[in-house]
């Protein structure tokens, strides 16, 4: 018998996350009126209210990376990366939350080698609201919410 | 009596079912840190030390977890096959990113599978962990990029 190859998790597949958030969508659209084709994905109007709150949070942390490389120009240019990834964990928390409208304060992070201290904090913050959010969610909901934290984790430590 | 069970629908079953795929990751961790330290110089060997304690852990936490629900306890496999062989520091640390990003996947699918709030918890708990030691594995390993926005979840 051959031996279990690495890794043995099972995962998530491309096609249930796609099924899930699509789901969701409909039943966001929808303002919770009608049942979801899923049932996986039946969002109360609490844990709607919730995302579109965690949309915000990401937006406030997409502006602090933009406000943390005005402040200090050689750490704008070594976080591009973990900028662009920001912005894309936006984009995937509005397409799960699509009647969220975020406009976060500015933030305004202190100017020179104090922004990397202040980013780190603003990336913590975030990560810490995501993840609080993913325990009060569920389904695909609590799987992106989680993901995100994650990321945001090793964000953190690579900027340590 | 007749099953009522909507198709699909989240309960006990499929949680317990991606705790034990969870689980099943930590196995596979906590054996593939072994060949991660064997492949790395007694120098560099502490990271792989420390995530295969780390993977004990919760491969304990989840274990007791699932008997305590008279739930399926998965043993580990006598042997798992590498990806790719592993013969040099470079390759342990891309085995490192391999291991990491398994148990990544398996503990978000617990997240998407759940009904009790407490495994969530347990969930979200576990998940940074991995990410933030994939992190570390990614730079020594040379892979671009070092840091992942979606662990576990597909691109």
């Amino acid at each position: 018998m051959s031996p279990t190859s690495i890794p043995s998790s099972p995962g998530f597949s491309r096609r249930t996350l796609f099924a899930a958030s699509a789901a969701g969508l409909a039943v966001l659209v929808a303002g919770c009126s009608s049942p979801p084709a899923d049932p996986r994905e039946q969002v109360t109007s609490k844990q709607a209210d919730q995302l579109a709150a965690q949309v915000a949070v990401q937006a406030t942390l997409v502006a602090a990376f933009a406000a943390a490389g005005s402040a200090d120009p050689a750490l704008g240019a070594e976080v591009t990366e973990l900028a662009s990834q920001a912005d894309a964990q936006l984009t995937r928390l509005k397409a799960a939350s699509p009647g969220s409208s975020a406009s976060p304060p500015a933030p305004a992070p202190p100017a020179g080698p104090d922004a990397r201290g202040w980013l780190r904090t603003q990336i913590t913050a975030a990560a810490d609201s995501h993840a609080t959010a993913a325990v009060d969610q569920s389904g695909a909901r609590a799987a992106l919410l989680g993901s995100i934290a994650a990321g945001l984790r090793g964000q953190d430590g690579r900027l340590a | 009596m007749a099953d009522d069970k909507v198709p699909g629908a989240l309960d006990k079953g499929t949680e317990n079912a991606a705790l034990s795929g969870a689980l099943a990751a930590e196995h596979a961790a906590v054996w593939g840190y072994g060949v991660v330290g064997a492949a790395l110089g007694e120098a560099a060997r502490q990271p792989a030390e420390d995530a295969e304690a780390a993977h004990r852990t919760v491969r304990d936490q989840v274990s007791e977890l699932l008997a305590g629900r008279k739930a399926d306890v998965v043993d580990s496999k006598g042997a798992y096959a590498l990806p790719f062989p592993v013969l040099s520091a470079v390759d342990a640390a891309a085995l490192g990113v391999v291991l990491e990003d398994g148990v990544a996947k398996a503990w978000v699918r617990v997240l998407d599978q759940s009904v009790e709030r407490s495994t969530r918890e347990l969930a979200v708990g576990v998940l940074s962990a991995p990410e933030v030691r994939a992190v570390g594995w990614r730079v020594a390993a040379g892979k671009s990029p070092v840091t992942a926005p979606f662990p576990g979840l597909p691109d």
